[in-house]
């Protein structure tokens, strides 16, 4: 790999590198202005990119079935071994755990993302086309993440003063009941919301912010028949978004965070998510919504992302 | 949930994934992270605080299967690929995902020392270095056994219909 260097050639290694992410920034740009010349090699890179995809697509759907309890034994008690000086309670959330689990291994940054197990079972709408919708749904999150931090002014449309409201009105504009989660144990605060247009019809965007005044936005969209459940992440410029589709809808977490710090907040909202809206007394025009019709409510029950197999065994 | 928790369980997950693309068989795989687990378990003392969790753990799960695989030598290995295919694949989809079934059958037929490289690399993500530390081999086999990896892979698809390939970008 070494011998190249230098006279800024490169090699069949360096091929291989820059498709797997493990090249330098200096080799990388040096791959890049290769392959931009050289539509043969350009080709190669993406075909094994693209096998990668495949690969993914093929196994990921193992990260949602839970361990056999023999190996989730293990698994503890090696968790036991090792860290010693681990006396959180242990393994109090398995599921949401094994999201994350599942969130970290999925392919990163491609508009590929994960394709689970039970994907469609109406067939008539390609998986690759599913898949990106879902990765431009993530993109116009990002978008918009951008756009509506970048000026405090006009950042949310209806405030969260009056929470109820804020979630009513969003559901009536998407026809569908929608929330924004609380994110208090993260540290972030909800302080309003905005109704936006998406390719998936109309979207909800809700606007977080902590004490240091940092924003993140929850993007919340309708797929079409998406009953999938995709974990995906893409970084863009320096904002970062995880999404995932969950029964009826799509979420978008975006933020100026590194993964990691955006996945404890997309660890919250998935929780939160899962659990369902805060029973506070219903407001009464809040009847399943009857000004539209909803096609793609056939979502067949149990398909769920990760697993709420072992709830069971936790109470 | 701490930290070493979650990358433990990120680390599991990805052996478990990773054994089920290896062995194709659910019972076997989960057998396989069963026996490596409980080989970590054992060994916990010898793991050293700080260093590569998830090097330790593969290169523990590598172990095992070679082992395994030595055992069972006089077993045959193979696996009927509509029984696989079947597994993997939800069969509602199968006729939108030939390029699944094409790039099952070109992983398939590739050398086991081919195909584990391809897998630790392009499915778990493993630096080359850390694969060569666990397969026991220099990096440049690594590096040249990833390359005819997906060269063969490569062929194989364009073979049966390139073009499908073309549209998962």
């Amino acid at each position: 790999m070494n011998a190249h260097q230098a006279t800024g050639r490169v090699t069949e290694d360096e091929l291989h590198a820059y498709v797997d992410g493990q090249l330098d920034g200096n080799r990388r740009l040096a791959v890049e202005r290769w392959l931009a010349e050289d539509p043969e090699a350009a080709r190669r890179a993406e075909d094994y990119r693209a096998q990668g995809l495949l690969l993914h697509e093929m196994f990921d759907a193992v990260l949602r079935e839970p361990p056999s309890d023999t190996v989730q034994e293990l698994s503890d008690r090696l968790k036991g071994r090792i860290a010693f000086n681990d006396n959180r309670p242990a393994w109090h959330a398995r599921p949401l755990v094994r999201f994350a689990a599942a969130v970290m291994l999925v392919v990163a940054g491609a508009a590929g993302g994960w394709m689970g197990r039970g994907a469609d079972q109406q067939g008539a709408a390609p998986v690759a086309q599913q898949r990106q919708t879902l990765a431009t749904f993530a993109q116009e999150a990002t978008q918009a993440h951008r756009f509506y931090t970048s000026d405090e002014r006009f950042q949310v449309e209806l405030g969260a003063d009056n929470q109820d409201e804020l979630n009513g009105w969003l559901s009536k504009r998407m026809g569908r009941d929608v929330f924004g989660p609380d994110l208090g144990r993260v540290g972030y605060r909800l302080i309003g919301g905005r109704s936006l247009p998406t390719d998936l019809g109309a979207g909800a965007q809700y606007m977080y912010a902590n004490d240091a005044n940092k924003r993140i936005t929850l993007f919340v969209g309708a797929p079409q028949g998406g009953n999938q459940s995709n974990f995906s992440f893409t970084q863009n410029g320096d904002v970062a978004t995880f999404y995932w589709v969950e029964g009826p809808l799509a979420y978008a977490l975006a933020g100026r965070l590194s993964k990691e710090e955006l996945l404890e907040i997309a660890k919250a909202v998935y929780q939160d998510v899962k659990a369902g809206p805060p029973r506070r007394e219903p407001p009464p025009e809040q009847q399943p919504q009857q000004q539209q019709p909803q096609p793609q409510q056939d979502h067949p029950p149990g398909v769920q992302p990760i697993s709420d197999t072992q709830k069971a065994k936790e109470s | 949930m701490s930290k070493f928790g979650v990358d433990l369980e990120v680390h599991i997950a990805s052996l478990r994934r990773y054994a089920r693309a290896l062995l194709r068989n659910g019972a076997d795989a989960e057998d396989l992270v069963q026996e490596a687990l409980t080989r970590a378990v054992a060994r916990a003392d010898s793991f050293q605080a700080g260093t590569n969790l998830r090097a330790w753990l593969f290169t523990i799960l590598h172990n095992v299967h070679v082992n395994q695989v030595r055992s069972k030598a006089a077993r045959p290995q193979e696996v009927d690929v509509a029984d696989v295919e079947s597994k993997l694949v939800s069969p509602a989809r199968q006729e939108e995902r030939v390029e699944l079934r094409e790039m099952m059958r070109a992983v398939d037929e590739l050398p086991e020392e081919q195909r584990k490289v391809l897998l630790l690399v392009a499915l778990e993500g493993l630096k080359y270095d850390e694969v060569a530390d666990m397969l026991g081999v220099p990096i440049g086999t690594v590096m040249s056994r990833l390359s005819r990896a997906r060269e063969a892979v490569r062929a194989k698809l364009a073979n049966e219909g390139g073009v499908t390939l073309r549209r998962v970008k």
